[in-house]
């Protein structure tokens, strides 16, 4: 790890400093998108799944749920927007 | 740190640029991995102890262990489900704004 920090960035050629800015933007994209993955399971997993765990499987239902829950959730983000539209233009 | 990561030892170090670009993105992708395990590993921990160990005893039972192993089964798939269907609707709604598609990603 250590001999990791000691490269020398200076070397690197315009094609593949170029390269690298694209690659490391679509890294941060997904890094992005997984974050909010990451809060949105944590949120409806709670909604979701309540009572015993008795499976390791994604029953149907809960999958139903799982997909309800980020499109209401998706529904709301952009209703809150709307409201606030409304309300800036009183 | 190399916790799951391979630790690659012995290996020259990187001197063209071709190589120092390689080095960086595998290093880039260790820790992306690393850091969206760890997410996902504590949020485990947090809704399957919830689930599994309503009442803490002096050690974990069986029924609260094999709990565990379902809970994190369970979590994971529901994980990937989640993902899926934000993507899904991230990638129409910015197809209606003329975004990018990004109907071809996943994690």
């Amino acid at each position: 790890m250590d001999s990791q920090t000691q490269l020398d960035i200076a070397k690197l050629n315009d094609a593949d400093r170029k390269e690298l800015t694209q690659y490391l933007a679509n890294e941060a994209q997904k890094s992005n998108i997984q974050q909010s993955v990451h809060g949105l399971a944590d949120i409806c997993w709670k909604k979701c799944i309540s009572g015993k765990i008795s499976s390791g499987r994604l029953d149907q239902p809960e999958e139903a749920c799982a997909q309800n829950c980020v499109d209401r959730w998706m529904d709301t983000n952009f209703a809150v927007l709307k409201h606030l539209e409304i309300l800036r233009g009183q | 740190m190399a916790l799951f990561g391979s630790s690659s030892p012995a290996e020259s170090t990187p001197s063209t640029s071709q190589e120092i670009k390689a080095s960086l993105i595998r290093q880039v992708q260790e820790e992306a991995a690393m850091s969206n395990a760890r997410n996902l590993i504590g949020k485990v921990n947090e809704h399957c102890f919830e689930a599994c160990v309503p009442t803490p005893g002096n050690s974990l039972t069986t029924k609260e262990s094999t709990c565990l192993s379902q809970c994190m089964e369970k979590y994971i798939g529901f994980w990937n489900a989640t993902s899926r269907a934000y993507i899904a609707r991230v990638s129409k709604e910015s197809k209606n704004l003329g975004g990018a598609d990004l109907s071809g990603l996943s994690m």
